[in-house]
């Protein structure tokens, strides 16, 4: 079963990719997409057998070197994280090669396509498998490859094209943490293999490592190294430039790599490691502090955004910030909890935009749609089920919600309950998560607002030709909206509650819920009443706020201008009202976004980031190519007076010393 | 000394004496065969069997255990047999490139084999040597065989422009070199290097000072900032195979020798020279990755790529410990088998015209030679370090070894620049895969050089299996010093 | 009278060698002065050589002189070559007309 999860999407990869002019865009199509369709039914069968049965194993399949210490093999490990993660990549892979047999319909070079979707998919399953760092760092980099390749797939399109750079050479920079990490748990525990590291990982705790001319402790440098490594990868804050212009990439590719798998793959990281996290406060307290900033960071940017996909793209990065603090309060199985219902969620918010975008021909601008709800009404009806996800709309107390409630609300008890129990960051993460959870329904039901109701403001052809999208696409968005409504509910008790101990079978610690913690601390393990409401409340007000600019409101500016007289300077200064209104919280609050977008994003970001950096390196290599003059006497003058300077400093080394 | 202990010291040297009596001899019979290009091509392929008959020699034919020779000036260990091999190979690489293209550009010349054999000779002491004196004339017969072949192209100014930067600087380095030659001899009182090393455990300032100008001398071998200034120049300049010795058997052999000097005599001075490796690397790394940025020219990218691999060697150096010889010789190895490929790919950009050596000649390549494209991808991003292929081993290698010794922030510096410099390997990339073809097609390449790209752009991803036997080779041969 | 000991010695080739090195990158008008100066930095270390030999009263510090010798007229043999073929091409040997190739 394992070798059809893993090999399928490889073997597919590889006969689509090279062989795809013999066989046929059709059939290259066919294989990519039953390879994963069978790799999504056997984890299916495997998450039932590892993770509910608890049959927990490791395949060996090939040694690959064994030098000294350096023992490294080619393992699939299948426990109940691995069997977790299996089933959410191989699932949302099957449904988004299906989706993109609608959604690149027209594209010349599907089979491309296909083979890098699977190619993508091979990579992430070996990944997740890995049972020792070097693997991981395999698929690691295997996934950051195939996803450049994604996202630049319309290479003739210079967007696309800068997009794909920046987020390989913004990946790199994770990527070497990741690596200084994995050499440094090399260093200090003489070996890359999972369980031998976790199990000495205390020996950690007292040898140390010099970096700059400080001491640290081993296991917190490793464990924020790792950190860095996970940073990159899943979007967060000062490395997090790379997923909006990602978008740039065809939108089954968002939904894949950007919203359930390759992004998520930095939590996995970290919840993989967690006997590493524990014992490093320090770096767990830093994840807490990081995962909350992009989650409040990530959502008011999200505020200020117009094209649809991007405002997705940074709610992606909110959410994923969600999941780090989770994690880094040391809730590793809500965090995991909630990785698993996002997948679904947000992977359905981006087909249900791909098939907006499909329908209007490629139009991506929100201030380009709206009113088109009768148009595609199925796709709309997706749309609304997965905001319904995201924001968390439930019924505390009685259990009955969306997926997101459960996950969502789980992780903003137990900041809440963590803050309590004196837990660094604890309460910043609480607040800052209620803040945040706010403006996601504002954001996603602007989103919806602005799409689908109100008048349509594009222009008239489009809005002609508009049509709901094919059955191959929406049957995809149906599944994912099933798994969107009960993947919460259904899982609860397995991921974070009751049955958790004997879910996770020690590949996680189980959280305060589990059986076994359940009778010591349950009484004193309840979040007061207030909390439980809280996010709830936010998501409603966010709701009628946006409700309030984007529908009620939208009509009001044309009768104002219509009627005039008296009742217009009544009006007007209702108007004055809303103003004052519209001020405080939308402009105050998109301000806050554009002030975030421009200024963070652009300007301190880019400004010290990827772009504003590429202009520094460009200028530090004018400077040198202007130091290589090309006259022999400059060229001997600069040996000699690095000759000098190497005596100079020795010697007066020596003579300090 | 008596004769059957000459004929002990003799049977250590083999391989040289196959060089030298070879190379000598192949000068004789080039002046009697009729015809420049037969002469050239016969002496080419003679020169090329000698070199690989070394190698098998120095491979299989070694004496077990090794040995010195000559009252200890040349040193007969795994270590030197490892970079023996590798040198004459790389060399052999580099006459079968020139071949074609020396026939072409009409420069084909019996003296080219010959003063290749003499350079290889020249490394071959080198890396045998254990006494200053050696490392002198091994250094010496190198560098001015390739002094003459950097202006071989005699009707070139470029050529000969290249030729005379490098040998006034070269000379300026060797006399760097041997200043501090002196110093050491006088403040050692030997020349050898083990008598060096009793020496170096009390080092005299005078002994501090000889170590900076050896090593600054070596360091313009292997063209490590700041004495890398010719390196660019030189490159552009000479005959692209030229260039393409240069920038393989040369500098595994001055790496090698530089290994040698600092882990022998000086290892009781580890930390002394652990500092200059330090700067030296960093500022590698940094004029490596930064210069390239700009270049429009394939060959001075190739030469700043070669001065920023230098630097991640030296990061690997910097360890001074037995993983750091090691490290070093398995990241040069890589790195030779990538420039040889590299080269190969631009020897191939011949137009109908004529050579072409600008960047943006290369675009559309994937559509009119996906072959070569594909090698020249997979050679360029190994060179560059990407995981999944070979190149990575070699950069994980060395930042592991810095890492061991407690370098991590070293190794981080060097990850930054690492990170700077895939940009450029893809910038050049970028036009191989996405932009239109501009100007005519490439010609075909003759066989030889196609062959060599090929199967150095097929192991780039083929020598992954090979790394843990390449593992053993190069930690067998690395424990023949250091520890 | 004073003794004239090693330390003259290794002051007068000190001194010898930075007046080559100075001939190197200061001289920009004609490549045989570098070639000169290049004779000029190896006569400083023969120096060196020679008097750290009688000093050690150790053989090999002369026989390394001799190889310095010997190495350094091949040197200049090249290198004088070398100048030849760039006079043929360009017409004139001055340093600062060596600067086809930069950046």
């Amino acid at each position: 079963m394992a070798f059809i999860v893993v090999f399928g999407p490889l073997l597919a990869a590889i006969i689509a990719g090279l062989f795809h002019k013999q066989i046929g865009t059709r059939a290259s199509q066919l294989i990519t997409t039953g390879a994963t369709i069978a790799a999504a039914l056997a984890s299916a069968w495997l998450f039932v057998d590892v993770a509910i049965l608890g049959n927990a194993r490791t395949y060996e399949l090939a040694q690959w070197m064994a030098v000294g210490n350096f023992d490294i093999s080619w393992d699939i490990r299948l426990d109940s994280l691995s069997a977790v993660m299996l089933v959410v990549v191989t699932s949302v892979s099957a449904l988004v090669h299906v989706y993109s047999w609608g959604y690149m319909a027209d594209d010349p070079h599907r089979s491309r396509f296909f083979a890098y979707l699977s190619l993508f998919t091979f990579a992430m399953l070996s990944l997740v498998t890995a049972d020792n760092f070097l693997q991981m760092f395999f698929g690691w980099e295997g996934v950051g490859l195939a996803s450049y390749l994604l996202i630049g797939f319309w290479y003739k399109k210079k967007s696309a094209n800068d997009a794909a750079i920046k987020a390989f050479v913004t990946n790199r920079v994770g990527d070497f943490g990741l690596a200084l990490g994995v050499m440094a748990v090399f260093a200090v525990f003489g070996t890359l293999d999972f369980d031998t590291v976790f199990g000495q990982v205390d020996d950690g705790t007292v040898q140390t490592l010099t970096l700059f001319g400080l001491e640290f402790m081993a296991l917190e440098l490793i464990a924020f190294l790792l950190f860095i490594g996970a940073m990159g990868k899943s979007a967060q804050f000062f490395l997090h430039v790379w997923l909006p212009d990602a978008m740039e990439g065809p939108t089954p590719v968002s939904a894949l790599i950007h919203a359930a798998t390759m992004v998520t793959a930095g939590v996995f990281l970290v919840c993989r490691c967690y006997p590493i996290y524990e014992l490093a406060p320090n770096t767990s307290a830093i994840i807490t502090f990081i995962g909350a900033t992009t989650a409040l960071f990530a959502a008011t940017v999200g505020l200020a955004q117009n094209d649809i996909k991007r405002v997705i793209a940074y709610s992606t990065c909110s959410q994923l910030g969600y999941m780090f603090f989770a994690a880094g309060l040391g809730l590793y199985s809500a965090a995991m909890f909630h990785l698993f219902t996002h997948a679904f969620f947000k992977a359905l918010l981006f087909l249900g935009a791909g098939s907006v975008i499909h329908g209007l021909h490629h139009e991506q601008d929100m201030r380009n749609m709206g009113g088109i709800y009768k148009l595609l009404p199925v796709t709309w009806l997706m749309m609304i089920i997965g905001t319904l996800a995201l924001t968390g709309v439930g019924i505390p107390l009685l259990n009955l919600g969306f997926a997101g409630f459960f996950s969502k609300d789980m992780i903003i008890e137990e900041a809440f309950m963590a803050g309590a129990d004196g837990v660094t960051f604890g309460y910043f993460a609480f607040v800052v998560a209620i803040i945040a959870a706010g403006l996601t329904s504002f954001y996603s039901w602007r989103l919806i607002f602005m799409t689908f109701h109100g008048k349509f403001r594009g222009d008239k052809h489009t809005l002609d030709h508009a049509h709901e999208s094919p059955w191959v696409m929406i049957v995809p968005l149906l599944l994912l909206a099933i798994g969107a409504i009960f993947a919460g509910g259904l899982f609860r008790s397995d991921f974070v509650a009751r049955g958790a101990l004997e879910f996770w079978g020690g590949s996680l610690p189980p959280g305060p819920y589990a059986e076994g913690n359940y009778g010591e601390g349950a009484h004193g393990h309840h979040p007061p009443t207030w909390v439980l409401f809280s996010p709830i409340a936010v998501t409603v007000l966010g709701f009628v706020l946006a409700y309030w600019f984007y529908v009620v409101k939208e009509g009001l500016p044309a009768k104002i201008a219509a009627r005039g007289g008296p009742l217009h300077s009544f009006l007007a200064n209702k108007w004055y009202f809303d103003e004052i209104y519209d001020f405080i919280f939308v402009r105050g609050a998109r301000g806050l976004g554009d002030l975030f977008w421009k200024v963070g994003d652009r300007r301190i970001i880019d400004g010290f980031g990827p772009d504003g950096v590429a202009g520094t390196v460009m200028q530090a290599g004018r400077r040198i190519v202007r130091l290589q003059s090309g006259y022999l006497y400059h060229y001997a003058f600069v040996m000699l007076i690095g000759v000098l300077g190497l005596a100079v400093w020795l010697v007066a080394r020596a003579g300090g010393q | 000394m008596t004769g059957p202990a000459l004929l002990a010291d003799l049977s250590l040297i083999i391989p040289e004496l196959i060089l030298a009596v070879g190379a000598m001899g192949l000068l004789l019979a080039g002046v009697f065969i009729k015809g420049e290009e037969t002469a050239a091509r016969l002496v080419s392929l003679a020169a090329m069997a000698l070199l690989i008959l070394a190698a098998g020699v120095a491979v299989f034919l070694a004496p077990q255990g090794g040995g010195t020779a000559f009252f200890g000036a040349f040193v007969l260990d795994s270590f030197s047999l490892y970079a023996k091999a590798v040198v004459y190979l790389a060399a052999a690489i580099a006459l079968v490139l020139a071949g074609h293209y020396l026939r072409t550009e009409r420069l084909a010349r019996f003296e080219f084999p010959v003063l290749i054999l003499l350079a290889t000779l020249g490394m071959s002491v080198m890396v045998s040597a254990g006494d200053l004196i050696a490392l002198y004339l091994g250094l010496e017969l190198q560098s001015l065989a390739l002094y003459i072949l950097a202006a071989f192209n005699r009707d070139s100014l470029r050529a000969s422009e290249a030729g005379l930067k490098y040998f006034v600087l070269g000379a300026l380095s060797s006399g760097l070199l041997l200043y501090g030659a002196s110093l050491v001899y006088g403040f050692a009182g030997s020349t050898e290097f083990g008598a060096i090393a009793l020496a170096a455990e009390n080092p005299s300032v005078g002994l501090v000072f000889g170590l900076v100008f050896v090593v600054s001398g070596l360091a313009f071998k292997i063209s490590a900032a700041p004495f890398h200034m010719w390196t660019p120049d030189v490159y552009e300049g000479a005959p692209t195979p030229v260039a393409a010795f240069f920038a393989t058997a040369p500098k595994l052999a001055a790496m090698v020798l530089l290994i040698r000097v600092l882990m022998e005599p000086f290892g009781a001075m580890a930390d002394q020279w652990q500092q200059i490796t330090i700067i030296l690397a960093i500022l590698s790394m940094g004029i490596g990755a930064l210069g390239a940025l700009l270049q429009t020219n394939i060959k001075r990218l190739m030469a700043y790529s070669s001065i920023g691999n230098m630097g991640y060697a030296l990061v690997g150096l910097s360890a001074a410990s037995e993983a750091a010889v090691w490290a070093v010789l398995l990241y040069m190895t890589l790195y030779v088998i990538g420039v040889a490929g590299a080269f190969g790919v631009i020897l191939s950009m011949r137009r109908a015209e004529g050579m072409v050596e600008r960047i943006e000649d290369l675009a559309g390549l994937s559509k009119s030679r996906p072959g070569l494209a594909l090698a020249f991808t997979g050679l360029l991003l190994s060179i560059g370090g990407m995981p999944f292929l070979v190149g990575f081993f070699g950069k994980l290698f060395v930042f592991y070894a810095a890492v061991q010794a407690g370098l991590v922030w070293l190794a981080v510096i060097g990850g930054l620049f690492s990170a700077i410099s895939i940009a450029y390997y893809l910038m050049i990339l970028k036009r191989v895969w996405f932009d239109e073809p501009t100007g005519g097609e490439f010609i075909n390449p003759p066989a030889s050089v196609a062959i060599i790209t090929r199967v150095t752009g097929i192991a780039t991803v083929g020598l992954l299996l090979l790394v843990p036997f390449m593992l053993t080779r190069v930690i067998e041969a690395g424990s023949a010093i250091g520890g | 009278m004073f003794e004239i000991g090693l330390g003259h010695y290794l002051t007068l080739a000190a001194i010898l060698f930075t007046i080559g090195v100075f001939g190197i990158f200061v001289n920009r008008k004609n490549v045989i002065i570098l070639l000169m100066s290049i004779e000029l930095i190896l006569l400083a270390v023969n120096v060196n050589m020679v008097a750290f030999s009688s000093h050690l009263g150790d053989m090999t510090g002369q026989v390394f002189a001799m190889l310095i010798l010997t190495v350094a007229a091949a040197e200049a043999a090249v290198g004088l070559a070398i100048l030849v073929v760039f006079f043929r091409n360009r017409g004139d040997i001055a340093v600062e007309g060596v600067n086809l190739m930069k950046g």
